[in-house]
């Protein structure tokens, strides 16, 4: 599982909770589901964490769900932003595959080493879990004071107003932009973090140590995404940013942009993003996202304003809580407990002001923070109240519900067949469904389209481990050759079995592959014939009340002459046989062995 | 007179006249020694041989006794490498003497004193010179290291001194041991004379000996009963099998019912059924086993309604209230097949009535059945592994229902206090993780993974009920159990017979 790093020092500060030693600290994560791995060498805390509260990658994030928990905070918190005077233009040159963006302002912040760190992680975390590597959303963070504007008008604009000396001051008020476009791989330069030199973005995919590594997310674009402001380029998502507008501790405003292939992705990582530089002591300032009516995407030809604080709300029933919990719970307790978790509720229906007798209709409207992204349904909301509340303090209970249990059929018969190889001596084997194409085919001299018992073309697995486990074994019989081949060197008689899985493919079938259990067995022992393995098949034949016949047959893996199909009750279900010495010498064998295998389902 | 084979082979053997060694008559007769001391023991108490026991000691060679028998003494290898530079007609230096001879170094001092003292020639001022006379066959010490080591014994066959001289050197030692020595008595000779024939003694009991009534005449030969038997292996249960048989054991008494279904199977009811988005990264990530061949279920394999249902939880969630996830979905991906990586599939397979028909509550099933991962295989991780997997289905299920079941379950193994701590599952809403405290060593381990079934997943299966629902995988049950340490051991072609053969079973 993921891990987050937080600096405990940080986190006292950012809780305002000076007094608590490590141990508590430890404690207090523990409660919140994350769990403390170890630490790091500059003594933070290397924390667990399940990926449902992104909300929580980062320092500041931990730091507000703890005073939820401490009772510091109650409620739903929502930053005050600022009007907007910053402009994203979005316009028709976007990439098709990427045409949505989203930005804010963040004023001044005082940037520490440690908040700038925190701020990287952040980036880095979020892009891992919802921007899906930056597939689906990225993130690109921008020293503000390095920006230059183009006036609000857009970039048409500017080209034409530049010759005009004025227009740029009677136009500041009307605020600045910039602009999110798509240019060939060749079209234009700027310098990347981490480099001095002015590169083409085909040059950035090709040599950039880092964005080298982002290069296949945007290797069928013909058109680059690429930001510009008023002095040129200054960002290529989702690859690198620029070196210009570079963050460092000095920087105190900030231009935060994310684009991807999701709006509601992007803009609630942008919220995420403010809500930790918020409780940095930043002041959010609203961006104006513009999509030209010919840009690409479902937003064209509107304006949004971003970040979007907006809080959306779950109706959850009383009686749900409780049945959900299996506890009883006064309404004033689950108003609480919702406040305790960063949730606001009003109450509705009867009972509202009432105690737990009479809470058949009650309800609550929850108001849910726009930096929760996991909250989809009621149950959400739930699970937040018994965390609340807390798990550990409910009593289990056997539920007082009666069923009849019972094995399947299949099992039964699998355990039967098993008993039965026991009693005859056979030690059972339990070997991997998965194996290599050579040792499943080849080495028995088995080809895949061959009639014989073991051939079949077999389901294949696309990125498969190592060649030990190519497919999904056909037959039984090579899994118990290898582990023949293993024990050389214990004692014999190797009397060995396996009702095992295998499959091979079948059109006919849904899924494509015929699945079943097959028996197979070895008998491996100095003088072993045809008519040992015979005689225990025959037994097995016989308490499973079958009738068995042998017509000889070839088999490419045992000595003509020496080999016969297994047929029970009128249908070719296996073959048996005493294996061809070529085999043997294969396995490195020094004595014969005789072998059977069949299909599990004919002792039916 | 009769008597058993081996006191017949002894009374024989024996003499009036010379006392043999229990040890002569046992090569003589071709029998064990333990025997022949038993037949002699038993003879004696018929009066018919004395047996005598006398403390005597024994010479045998030291280690480096042994050494200088096989190789020289040392004064020989020197008298031998001096010689060899003409010492007998010039004296050479002692360091040449030496390096000639090839002595090690903690032997030159020992070949220079007994050169000196048995007067192989004379050693003055750092030379040496050889007494050309000297014979080193004749030397004493050499015949009677050459004797002990050939297996004669008695000390006094030799020259007191030398002998003496040998055990100063440490190149024989003496051992205490004892000789039983066998004579006839007056009693045994005439039993001879008067003739003694074998009795019968059987070892193998044949049917034909019990038939007949002849066992009524024969002596039975006695065995060593506590000497141990030749190895026999039957066969036996593979241990991890008699660990899912148990497990399956103690989920059908407490009621649950077992599944059935498919390796191979769709991504969609791997996946998509279970309210995972298409973008999740364990759909993505490479530890899924996607197949090459065959790639995907036909569309029409698929139930369409289903279908429908399952994109609307993906797109819109369920419910008044509900959301849906903002990612992609596409039949394409769902159709696609793979091995499970998880047993859930049955799960949904059961839910969504494909299995066994609509299934009304309340209902308990479960599998013990293998999931494929295409992860890092190493010592507590496999490609495949069995996933133990149940659900229960009934009306108004709570998380205090959730915790009683798995308590009861793993109190089965001796497992107690198990912790329940909040957790995330895209399909599960509340989800625990379960810790338990293991039997031996008490520490807070991993046992599980549990929640109750989300809306999203039961709904667009038409279940009504709550569903509850947990895995864990079998091979760490047993590991626990078991305290095996690496289940590549245990699990797979790489098994060692020899721990199939001698593992204690499980019951």
């Amino acid at each position: 599982m993921p891990t987050v790093e937080i600096d405990p020092d940080e986190l006292r500060e950012l809780t305002g909770k000076g007094e608590r030693g490590d141990d508590q600290l430890r404690e207090d994560l523990f409660g919140l589901g994350l769990e403390y791995e170890g630490e790091t060498d500059d003594g933070a805390f290397e924390l667990e964490f399940a990926p449902d509260r992104l909300d929580r990658l980062s320092v500041e994030g931990v730091a507000r769900s703890l005073r939820y928990q401490y009772g510091s905070d109650r409620g739903v918190y929502i930053p005050n932003t600022n009007d907007a005077e910053w402009t994203i233009h979005v316009d028709a040159d976007v990439p098709d595959q990427r045409p949505y963006v989203t930005g804010a302002v963040v004023r001044g912040l005082d940037m520490d080493e440690a908040a700038l760190e925190s701020l990287i992680q952040l980036q880095e975390k979020l892009h891992a879990t919802m921007g899906r590597q930056r597939a689906k959303g990225a993130i690109g963070i921008h020293d503000l004071t390095m920006l230059k504007g183009a006036p609000a008008g857009g970039a048409e604009a500017t080209e034409a107003e530049a010759a005009d000396p004025n227009v740029e001051t009677t136009d500041a008020d009307a605020g600045k932009s910039v602009r999110y476009t798509g240019i060939g791989p060749r079209g234009d330069r700027f310098v990347p973090l981490d480099s001095d030199i002015e590169m083409r973005p085909i040059e950035v995919l090709k040599g950039h140590a880092i964005a080298h590594e982002y290069a296949d997310l945007v290797e069928d674009y013909d058109r680059m995404p690429a930001i510009y402001d008023d002095v040129g380029m200054f960002s290529f998502p989702p690859v690198i940013n620029g070196k210009r507008t570079e963050v460092t501790t000095d920087s105190r405003d900030l231009f935060v942009e994310m684009t991807g292939t999701d709006q509601w992705t992007i803009d609630h990582m942008l919220n995420i993003v403010c809500y930790a530089l918020d409780a940095r002591g930043g002041r959010v300032e609203e961006v104006t996202v513009e999509y030209a009516d010919d840009a690409a995407g479902e937003y064209a030809g509107r304006e949004l304003l971003r970040p979007d604080f907006a809080t959306k709300t779950k109706t959850v029933a009383h009686e749900n809580i409780e049945s959900m919990l299996g506890i009883d719970l006064g309404g004033e307790e689950v108003v609480d407990l919702l406040e305790r978790s960063g949730l606001d509720a009003e109450t509705e229906g009867e009972g509202t002001n009432a105690s737990t007798a009479a809470t058949d209709d009650l309800r609550y409207e929850v108001e849910i923070p726009p930096y929760r992204v996991d909250v989809l349904h009621p149950v959400d909301v739930i699970d937040d109240v018994g965390r609340a509340f807390g798990f550990n303090k409910l009593l289990p209970e056997y539920p007082d519900v009666s069923t009849v249990g019972g094995r399947h059929e299949r099992s039964r018969l699998e355990g039967s067949v098993r008993d039965a190889l026991v009693g005859l001596g056979f030690e059972d084997l339990l070997n991997f469904h998965l194996i290599g194409e050579d040792e499943n085919f080849d080495r028995l001299g088995v080809r895949p389209d061959s009639p014989v018992f073991g051939g079949g073309e077999p389901a294949v697995i696309g990125e498969p481990y190592s060649e030990d486990y190519e497919i999904v074994r056909t037959w039984a019989l090579p899994s118990v050759m290898l582990v023949l081949e293993n024990n050389t060197h214990r004692a014999y008689p190797q009397d060995l079995a396996e009702v095992g899985f295998s499959a091979y493919r079948d059109e006919d079938e849904p899924t494509k592959m015929a699945e079943r259990r097959t028996v197979a067995a070895v008998l491996a022992r100095s003088e072993a014939s045809y008519e040992d393995a015979r005689s225990r098949l025959q037994a097995l034949c016989r308490v499973f009340d079958v009738d068995l016949w042998t017509p000889e047959t070839r088999h490419p893996a045992f000595i003509d002459g020496r080999v016969a199909d297994v047929v029970i009750d009128g249908h070719t279900v296996g073959v048996i046989g005493e294996l061809h010495p070529e085999v043997l010498v294969e396995y490195d064998l020094e004595l014969p062995v005789a072998a059977f295998e069949l299909e599990l389902d004919a002792l039916r | 007179m009769k008597l058993p084979e081996t006191q017949v082979a002894v009374l024989e053997t024996a003499s009036a006249d010379d006392p043999k060694t229990v040890e002569s008559i046992a090569e003589e007769t071709d029998e064990p020694v333990a025997s022949v001391a038993g037949a002699a023991f038993a003879l004696e108490e018929e009066g018919l041989v004395a047996v005598e026991e006398v403390e005597e000691t024994e010479l045998e060679l030291t280690d480096e006794g042994e050494t200088y028998e096989y190789e020289a003494l040392p004064e020989h290898a020197l008298w031998v490498g001096a010689l060899s530079l003409s010492a007998d007609e010039e004296p050479v230096e002692i360091g040449q003497a030496i390096g000639t001879s090839n002595l090690a170094d903690d032997r030159v001092d020992v070949a220079l004193a007994n050169f000196a003292r048995k007067g192989m020639g004379a050693i003055d001022e750092g030379k040496v010179i050889v007494d050309p006379e000297f014979v080193p066959d004749d030397d004493p010490e050499k015949a009677a290291l050459s004797a002990i080591a050939d297996g004669a014994v008695d000390p006094a066959d030799y020259d007191e001194s030398v002998v003496d001289q040998l055990l100063s050197r440490n190149l024989v030692s003496e051992r205490e041991l004892t000789v039983r020595r066998v004579t006839l008595t007056d009693e045994g000779v005439t039993a001879l004379m008067e003739g003694v024939e074998v009795a019968e003694t059987v070892g193998q009991i044949t049917s034909e000996l019990i038939t007949t009534g002849e066992w009524q005449e024969v002596e039975f030969a006695e065995y060593n009963v506590e000497a141990e038997a030749e190895e026999t292996y039957g066969g036996k249960h593979h241990p991890l099998r008699q660990m899912a048989d148990r497990v399956s054991e103690v989920l059908v008494g407490m009621g649950f019912q077992e599944m059935d279904g498919p390796h191979v199977d769709a991504d969609f009811y791997i996946n998509d059924c279970l309210f995972m988005p298409q973008d999740h990264p364990a759909r993505n990530h490479w530890d899924r086993f996607a197949l090459e061949e065959p790639a995907a279920m036909d569309a029409a394999d698929l139930p369409a309604d289903l279908v429908d249902a399952v994109e609307r939880a993906h797109r819109e969630g369920v419910g008044p209230d509900g959301e849906g996830y903002h990612s992609p979905w596409n039949e394409d991906f769902a159709r696609a097949l793979a091995l499970r990586g998880h047993t859930t599939n049955l799960s949904v397979r059961h839910l969504a009535g494909l299995a066994e028909g609509d299934l009304e509550p309340p209902q308990r099933y479960f599998s013990v059945e293998k999931a494929y991962r295409n992860d890092t295989l190493d010592a507590t991780h496999l490609l495949e592994f069995f996933q133990i997997e149940g659900w229960v289905m009934a009306e108004d299920l709570s998380v205090r229902d959730l915790m009683g079941t798995f308590t009861e379950f793993y109190e089965q193994f001796g497992i107690t206090d198990v912790e329940f701590k909040p957790h995330y599952n895209p399909y599960t809403e509340p989800s625990f993780e379960l810790f338990g405290r293991h039997p031996e060593t008490d520490e807070l381990i991993e046992i599980g993974n549990s929640g109750i079934f989300r809306p999203e997943m039961l709904e667009p299966l038409d279940v009504e009920a709550d569903v509850m629902a947990w895995g864990l995988a079998l091979e760490r049950l047993f590991m626990l159990a078991t305290g095996a340490e690496d289940i590549r051991d245990v699990h797979g072609t790489l098994v060692d017979l020899d721990f199939l053969r001698t593992e204690e079973v499980v019951y």
